[in-house]
């Protein structure tokens, strides 16, 4: 009986220190986004002049302008149809090597699994040198296809997939082969179906990492029509500097559908993490 | 409905032989159940015959056909399997009619034997229901639904009753005999289960290490085990094994105990004598002394219709069933007399003999 108070107590100062310290991870984290949000509501005169939580005198020019004076809406599409594509084909294309690598046997199996173990561990900042050589070379810089290509290297997807589906009983392989089932039918019709939450995840992760990538749509478009929002932003300046809140109302446009996905599927969100990052699954 | 005939079977994982050169004939009808210890090769056995694994050698027939290296799918025969393998995003009746979904069949076709097949295992008002909504008998009867629905000649069954609890595990029993006096069709059936065996089975084939050790009814096999192992494994509790040695005479052979006590039977053996075995149900406990062999009660388990006496002897360990309610208790000491009728003689290779 008096152990019990000491126990609590000690996990009640544990706790409390654990919140206060989340907060203040949590606060540092959220300053730059809240001020970036403000600021995209106030003049740049009022930004400069001096340090206010709130905007003296909210505005919306900044986003009037960008959506009137900008190509954004254009930059919107663009970004919409680059990472849908890409998540589209991301997911397929890695559901069909994770299912391949993990259920089919055939010469070269395991050194293509080797093959794709090693070019996760490449970072692709390191590749853009090649990829940029090979994309203009095939007269692809400037298009859809120029910009979606080198973005489908996803070996972290594949083995999420293949691990997932080493993971699945055989009995469920064996059961459909014996009432007839092809590989495709395999696939689409028992092994996806069977667990949507993977291939949500999947295409949650990988559409938020298409939306926000920068370095290569930056380097493979220069055609302002063909940008994408997170390229098209950073030409949103004035002719005297960079004008804050212009940018900033771009920036926080941008990242809206991104936002939105993330407050939308929130769970499968952390759960594409989890199991990128092999925390659990 | 179709025969299986295999011959000369043998399987081989890397340098690990697990079958060898195996020759079993299953009746078109027959419901026959494959027992042995875990990793004798009965389910490797079994997945031969689905095609499932190939074969290292030999043929495999179904009916007239030699399947050796048919596709599962073209084999004619359905498989249930321990796990169910019922996929959990389809409904009761999306897992039975997979098969014909597959195929490109009607969906009112696929509903239409779905439902037909769903009245016959009482499944008719859970058509709807995904497997994590049933119970396990209910998963088990939906997994040998989806093998009806495809009508076979030959259903194989891979331990189909291991994870369910013994309750249901005995009604599961009632309705797969019910199931096979129904449909008639060739049935093979996986189990390590020596109870399911017995009472499901027309032909037991019983297998340890990848070698047949011997095929027959469950009687037969019960009555007259061809060796050591068959003796150990049927029955529950274990048949008990005392060392003897036996001498034949004129007056017929003499059977002499671990613990020097002497048994006297009619005719002639011709056999090196290693071990006899008796069957619980075969010993009778006495007073002190005045029995075969004396012994000290452990254990007594007082099942109702029957009680089972556990016992330290000379010659080792044994079990006696004795009468409902028994007056013993564990420490007593009792005799034990050998009903020289039912003895089982095993030479020093394992293998049964009969005084002749």
């Amino acid at each position: 009986m008096t152990a019990r108070p000491t126990v609590s107590r000690r996990f009640n100062i544990g706790s409390a220190l654990l919140t206060t310290l989340t907060l203040i991870a949590a606060a540092l984290w959220f300053a730059p986004v809240y001020w970036a949000v403000i600021t995209s509501f106030r003049t740049d005169e009022d930004t400069v002049r001096e340090f206010t939580l709130f905007p003296s005198d909210p505005t919306v020019a900044n986003y009037v302008f960008g959506i009137v004076n900008s190509n954004l809406p254009v930059w919107y599409l663009n970004s919409t149809i680059v990472a849908v594509s890409i998540t589209f084909i991301v997911v397929i294309m890695s559901a069909c090597a994770g299912y391949a690598i993990s259920q089919l046997r055939f010469p070269g199996r395991r050194l293509l699994w080797w093959i794709i173990l090693a070019s996760f561990m490449i970072p692709v900042p390191g590749l853009i040198v090649n990829h940029y050589i090979i994309i203009a070379g095939t007269s692809l810089l400037n298009t859809y296809p120029g910009i979606i290509l080198p973005m489908l290297l996803a070996p972290v997807t594949v083995i999420v997939y293949k691990q997932f589906f080493d993971g699945l009983p055989k009995e469920f392989r064996e059961a459909a082969v014996m009432d007839g089932a092809t590989e495709y039918q395999l696939l689409f019709r028992i092994f996806l179906p069977m667990n949507w939450g993977v291939t949500t995840a999947m295409a949650i992760i990988t559409f938020i990492g298409a939306w926000n990538a920068f370095l290569w749509p930056f380097l493979a478009v220069n055609n302002e029509l063909m940008m994408t929002v997170t390229v098209g932003i950073t030409s949103v300046q004035d002719a005297f500097g960079v004008a804050y809140g212009r940018v900033l109302s771009g920036a926080v446009m941008a990242s809206l559908p991104v936002a939105l996905a993330y407050l939308l599927f929130q769970r499968r969100v952390t759960q594409a993490i989890a199991l990128s990052t092999g925390i659990k699954g | 409905m179709a025969s299986v005939e295999l011959t000369g079977i043998s399987k081989s994982f890397g340098a690990v032989e697990v079958i060898r050169d195996l020759n079993l004939s299953v009746a078109d009808g027959s419901f026959c159940a494959l027992l042995g210890p875990s990793g004798c090769g009965k389910s490797t056995l079994l997945r031969m015959i689905a095609g499932l694994e190939t074969v290292t050698a030999g043929t495999v027939r179904i009916g007239p056909d030699d399947v050796t290296y048919a596709e599962p799918k073209s084999r004619g025969v359905a498989m249930v399997f321990q796990s169910y393998a019922l996929y959990p995003h389809l409904t009761v009746a999306q897992n039975i009619a997979f098969s014909l979904s597959l195929a490109g069949r009607p969906k009112a076709e696929q509903r239409e034997a779905a439902e037909r097949v769903g009245k016959l295992l009482q499944l008719d008002a859970l058509l709807d229901r995904r497997p994590g909504e049933l119970s396990g008998g209910q998963r088990q009867r939906v997994a040998i639904g989806r093998a009806l629905v495809r009508d076979p000649q030959v259903f194989l069954f891979d331990e189909p009753l291991s994870n369910l609890d013994a309750l249901l595990r005995g009604q599961m029993r009632i309705e797969l005999a019910k199931l096979h006096n129904d449909l008639k069709s060739t049935m093979i059936y996986v189990t390590h289960d020596q109870v399911e065996a017995m009472t499901l089975a027309d032909k037991i084939v019983v297998l340890d290490r990848g070698v047949i050790q011997q095929v027959g009814s469950p009687l037969e096999l019960y009555n007259n085990p061809a060796n050591r192992f068959v003796a150990g494994f049927i029955g529950s509790p274990a048949m008990n094994f005392i060392p003897a040695t036996a001498e034949s005479g004129s007056g017929g052979v003499t059977l002499r105990l671990g613990n020097g006590a002497q048994l006297a039977m009619a005719g002639r053996l011709a056999a090196n004598l290693a071990d006899i075995g008796v069957r619980p149900e075969h010993l009778r406990l006495t007073a002190a002394g005045a029995g075969h062999v004396d012994g000290r009660a452990t254990v007594v388990e007082h099942l109702g219709n029957t009680t089972f006496v556990y016992l330290d002897t000379p010659v080792g360990a044994m079990i006696v069933e004795g009468d409902p309610g028994t007056p013993i208790h564990p420490g007593e000491s009792v005799g034990l007399s050998i009903d020289l009728a039912h003895v089982h003689m095993f030479d020093n290779r394992g293998q049964a003999h009969r005084a002749v």
